[in-house]
């Protein structure tokens, strides 16, 4: 069935209203469950967007943005798996498959704006030198507003104007160009971490750095806890031995004159 | 004063007034949009400083040094899971609010966020997650528009828990406040261990860079991958980390590395050694 002008706006706006969400983050309204849901109803065939919605939400479970990492977009997998099978009348099965091409194009987009927004940061960076909170918030609302406004255009495209066109051009990558962006999103989060370390790193401490990297690299671990549970214990028996030496010292300073005295007498 | 207890004052003189329930709790609210304005060099900080900033400002008023300060450290990088990120700015509040020097919050704002993200992570994504969309999924599936109804109610709560979240933070963070102050020289230290020790837990999980399984060296049957992973598995990520922050000490832009990562993937990808 073919989608109406009037459709595909409305879709423009489920994707402006999820894409804030994704943003955030915080209510998983991009989650690929509520979308299709959503643009079920917008199509007017709600079984259709629910029977999609699940497809594609357990399809996308493994490819969580877990650490700043960027994986193909569950937005607009969710998105166009309702499209494709509402415009095709293909299954939810085989539109899930169709969809990648599009949850690849989003997810680059989605790495350009973490980019690109480096800049916001910087344009932060002077006005919390300022101490100008209404520009800063400013700042922040328009980054919200630039990326879910994407997000909306995007899928407004994609279902509406220029569906098969770029479905021929995303296929037409070659399989290097689109395994050099995986290569590239394995490495990027050390740049993160190379930040970070400026901040923190120091000659006395950089032991424990390589500590922990054994420790995460040769032990079976699901997530970072036990390491922190080590650092934190490490950092107490620094802290205690610290604290005895200061003590001894701050001891030794004090009360050096009057051992000295007892001895003198003595003698 | 009338109490024992002294009050912090802001650097124009005022006296810090302290936060209540309502305000942490609107801050806590505030705080889904955590994650906004993310980028690859901060990644969270802009959306971290400005949930707090309604707060900070009803504690220190106007004054304009204490607000740059603020806002200042808090923009360094950080990137938790958000839940945690509540937690956080509830422990950072408290502590802002007895007046605690911003170096020792500092350190543990930039100590405490990795670790913290491990806890928020197996909590919602590997537990509340998988379990709510295979519920969800199994209602949908039948077409019931229950599937996604549910799904919607679940994240919601999940979603105002921050509430909880930033209540903790704030409670926990005003008890250890009080036996701190003492202990600053040491804390920042031992902040310092705790959160390296973190980073370098973090590399081989986040950073991942292998060579290609079909790229050979030398012999037969020996991949350049399996030699780096002899000496020890995980050596690029490492080597990676440490040359971008090696890249960063020599002042390079964070945009030139980025697009300078993005450039060599593709080659590496195009000649087939990755």
């Amino acid at each position: 069935m073919e989608i109406t002008l009037i459709q595909g706006l409305l879709l423009l706006v489920v994707g402006f209203i999820c894409g804030v969400d994704q943003c955030w983050e915080a209510f998983y309204w991009f989650r690929p469950m509520v979308v299709s849901f959503f643009a079920g109803i917008v199509l007017g065939d709600i079984q259709l967007g629910v029977a999609c919605g699940a497809v594609a939400e357990l399809s996308y479970l493994g490819l969580l943005t877990v650490g700043g990492t960027v994986p193909p977009d569950p937005l607009m997998a969710g998105m166009m798996t309702v499209v494709i099978a509402y415009t095709t009348g293909q299954s939810p099965d085989a539109a899930i498959g169709l969809s990648l091409p599009f949850a690849l194009l989003a997810q680059w987009l989605g790495i350009m704006w973490n980019t690109v927004f480096v800049a916001l940061a910087h344009r932060g960076d002077e006005l919390a030198k300022k101490a100008d909170t209404a520009g800063f918030r400013a700042t922040v609302y328009f980054g919200i507003f630039v990326k879910a406004a994407t997000t909306g255009v995007v899928v407004f495209l994609c279902s509406y104007a220029l569906q098969t066109p770029i479905q021929m051009f995303v296929n037409a990558f070659p399989t290097w160009l689109i395994h050099g962006f995986e290569v590239a999103g394995g490495i990027l989060p050390a740049v993160g971490l190379g930040l970070l370390l400026m901040v923190m790193l120091k000659t006395q401490n950089v032991a424990y750095l390589f500590l922990g990297f054994v420790m995460a690299t040769f032990l079976e671990m699901t997530n970072v806890l036990p390491i922190a549970i080590v650092g934190a214990a490490l950092a107490y028996i620094n802290f205690s031995h610290e604290k005895k030496a200061d003590d001894v010292a701050a001891l030794m300073k004090s009360g050096s004159v009057a051992v000295m005295g007892d001895d003198d007498n003595e003698l | 004063m009338s109490s024992n207890e002294k009050t912090a004052l802001t650097k124009t003189g005022q006296p810090v007034k302290k936060l209540s329930k309502a305000d942490l709790d609107k801050m806590s609210l505030y705080s889904v949009i955590e994650q906004s304005a993310f980028s690859f060099e901060r990644m969270q900080a802009m959306g971290f400083t400005e949930s707090m900033l309604p707060a900070f400002k009803k504690m220190y008023g106007d004054s304009k040094e204490d607000i740059s300060e603020f806002m200042t450290y808090n923009m360094e990088f950080v990137n938790t899971e958000p839940h945690m990120a509540t937690f956080m700015m509830g422990l950072i509040l408290s502590m802002e609010e007895k007046g605690e020097d911003r170096k020792v919050i500092e350190g543990i704002r930039n100590g405490l966020f990795g670790p913290l993200a491990g806890v928020g992570d197996t909590i919602f994504w590997f537990t509340v997650l998988p379990i709510s969309a295979a519920i969800c999924c199994s209602l949908a599936q039948d077409g019931s528009v229950l599937g996604p109804i549910l799904y919607i109610a679940i994240w919601f709560l999940a979603a105002i828990s921050r509430i909880l979240f930033g209540r903790l933070g704030y409670t926990l963070g005003t008890k250890l406040v009080t036996s701190m102050s003492e202990y600053t020289k040491y804390l920042t230290e031992a902040a310092g261990i705790l959160g390296v020790m973190v980073v370098g837990g973090l590399i081989p999980s986040y950073v991942s860079i292998a060579f290609s399984e079909d790229l050979a060296f030398g012999m037969e049957g020996t991949t350049v991958q399996s030699v780096f992973d002899n000496v020890i598995p995980n050596l690029l990520p490492l080597c990676a980390v440490f040359l971008i922050y090696w890249l960063f000490k020599k002042k390079a832009n964070v945009l030139a590395i980025i697009i300078g990562i993005i450039v060599v993937s593709i080659l590496l990808s195009f000649l087939g050694w990755m």
